[in-house]
């Protein structure tokens, strides 16, 4: 019987080595669309966890009774359903965070990290390894959400967390709220991301 | 007129992969071959269309009536995902190659953020039936445009010097910034 | 138990569960997503009209009005106007005299034109004293025969207001929208007048 990974390392993979967006391009829908200011960025990552979280728990917890041919009919129901409950809490706790980020909260459903997850993790290891997994993936992908927003944010509007950090002498570039420069961004990041690892990997 | 003008407001000025940041997935996956490009964009047009009208029965025939609202994201995948089903049945009994070709891209089809996005969007801008059908086939041909543009391109990336970090989705990300950049320049194309 | 039946049966309960949990969800949110909705409409409709003490919603072919009332006299009519700005759809909130002779304010409610150009119909960062002159500079304005946007010219008459310098397809879309609303609205109104005061 192959060594059990310890339990700390199914969290952490999910920051960096096996990071849903920089590594395996998962999710970059939302990525793309709510990181025009790090506040938003923050916010789809937390419910993006949210989501991931409760639905890797369940589908753990139910990967015995689900038989294989309709288990994605049935990570769908659960998935789609946690994010109504997700969606339907943003409209109703925090309705100017639920505006900004607008339709793309009901597109975490088809966030392939989600259903990724479900099928690749959750329905072969128990509840207590699914929630640690989903919470890793989750954080990872929140992480580079909220760098992402941040930088988008700074250059794009001269704010940070909505508070000015770059006086008046900035002339705002517009292109970074705006589709073009997330996806200028988000390149660089990743080429970034490849060549730090490049050089993790020949230190 | 009207309908003329959400076509094209779909399928150009607000395209949805470059404006709306939909179908990100298929478009860095598929786009490397201009041939796979155009059948993905096909496939998707067609699962669009259809969406548009299942889901717009659904919603006003059977959600509303009801006061299941709630019931909208669930029922809406849940129909894509049935659709993606009976297509992939579909293309295999009609073209095996073609099939072949799109392998696992087609079952991704359910995923892919544009065909919901869609079904969410017709709902929240309250068209009529008509309307979502031709604001799908609008879509599906902007996310067919910028998917075989980009394959265009990036089939030319092929023969050029890439720097090595950027090589793959880098490149990709940042041509599709200047895609972006460019199709902006359509805004203003309709008014009143 | 056979894979069919227990396929089916295992997708049906998942479904039934989950319908389960998202209606009492609903139960439980819905009356706060309505409660904000109500606000901001009432908010809306505040920043609109002269002081009033409560508005009466009324509906006649096709279109909503919110009539202002103070102590049962008619202060002001407010309704939505909506129409295709330069990058999108233009949403706002008008208010006018009884009589439709005079706007006595605008509210963007929504849009999405370009920021930092097109945006200035909503808030100006440029002008520090006032940065909702676009939207204020209505107020006062008469509509007939129509409104006019001027182009880096200061409003002389009282059916004419002033462009945003860098965003005058914007500023000319806001024109269209209220001149073509306001027209069909006044027609709408004055003939249902027994149902609306």
């Amino acid at each position: 019987m192959a060594k059990k990974t310890p339990l700390s390392r199914e969290f952490v993979k999910g920051l960096w080595d096996e990071n849903p967006v920089l590594i395996s391009l998962l999710g970059l829908c939302p990525t793309l669309a709510v990181t025009n200011s790090a506040i938003n960025g923050i916010a789809m990552g937390l419910a993006t966890t949210f989501v991931v979280v409760s639905s890797s728990v369940i589908i753990a917890s139910l990967r015995k009774l689900i038989p294989h041919q309709v288990r994605i009919a049935s990570y769908i129901v659960v998935i789609a359903t946690f994010v109504t409950v997700a969606d339907r809490f943003l409209a109703a706790f925090t309705p100017e965070i639920s505006k900004a980020l607008g339709p793309y909260v009901p597109l975490i459903v088809v966030n392939c990290l989600i259903l990724g997850r479900q099928e690749a993790f959750s329905s072969k290891n128990n509840p207590g390894r699914s929630f640690l997994d989903a919470l890793g993936m989750g954080t990872g992908f929140l992480l580079v959400l909220f760098v992402l927003g941040g930088i988008r944010e700074i250059l794009g509007s001269g704010t940070f967390l909505n508070l000015t950090v770059l006086g008046d002498w900035f002339a705002p570039w517009m292109v970074m709220i705006l589709p073009p420069g997330a996806f200028l961004t988000l390149g660089l990041l990743i080429a970034l991301s490849n060549w730090i690892n490049e050089r993790r990997v020949n230190a | 007129m009207k309908l003329f003008l959400i076509f094209i407001s779909a399928a150009i000025v607000n395209n949805f992969v470059l404006s709306y940041f939909l179908g990100i997935c298929p478009f860095v996956g598929v786009s490397k071959k201009l041939s796979s490009a155009v059948s993905m964009g096909m496939a998707v047009t067609f699962v669009m269309t259809i969406t548009a009208a299942v889901t717009w029965l659904i919603y006003h025939l059977i959600l509303v009536p009801f006061n299941v609202v709630i019931l909208e994201y669930v029922s809406f995948i849940l129909v894509i995902a049935s659709l993606v089903q009976l297509v992939e049945m579909f293309i295999r009994k009609i073209s095996k190659p073609l099939y072949d070709a799109l392998g696992i891209y087609l079952p991704l089809i359910t995923t892919n953020c544009a065909i919901l996005g869609l079904a969410l969007f017709a709902v929240l801008r309250d068209y009529g039936f008509i309307e979502s059908l031709v604001y799908g086939i609008g879509a599906g041909v902007g996310f067919t445009l910028a998917l075989v543009i980009m394959a265009g391109i990036r089939e030319e990336l092929e023969l050029a010097n890439v720097p090595r970090h950027f090589q793959g989705a880098g490149i990709t990300m940042i041509v599709a910034g200047s895609l972006a950049l460019a199709f902006m320049g359509f805004a203003g194309l309709i008014s009143i | 138990m056979n894979t069919s039946a227990k396929m089916i049966l295992v997708l049906t309960l998942i479904t039934m569960l989950s319908g389960g949990l998202l209606s009492s969800w609903d139960g439980f949110t819905a009356p706060k997503i309505e409660q904000y909705r109500l606000e901001q409409l009432r908010l809306a409709i505040g920043d609109v009209l002269p002081t009033h003490d409560d508005y009466d919603k009324v509906q006649a072919d096709g279109m909503t009005f919110y009539v202002g009332k103070d102590s049962n006299s008619t202060v002001g009519v407010a309704f939505q106007a909506v129409g295709n700005g330069f990058q999108g759809e233009i949403r706002m909130m008008v208010g006018m005299t009884p009589d439709f002779t005079e706007i006595t304010g605008l509210s963007v409610l929504e849009q999405i034109e370009t920021p930092g150009l097109g945006t200035k119909i909503v808030e100006d960062p440029t002008n520090k004293s006032d940065p909702h002159w676009f939207t204020n500079q209505f107020e006062g304005v008469q509509p007939e025969p129509k409104i006019v946007a001027l182009k880096n010219q200061k409003p002389s008459d009282d059916n004419e207001i002033q462009a945003i310098t860098g965003a005058t397809i914007s500023s000319k879309a806001v024109v269209d929208i209220l001149n073509t609303t306001i027209d069909n609205a006044k027609k709408i109104y004055n003939s249902n007048k027994e149902q609306v005061s």
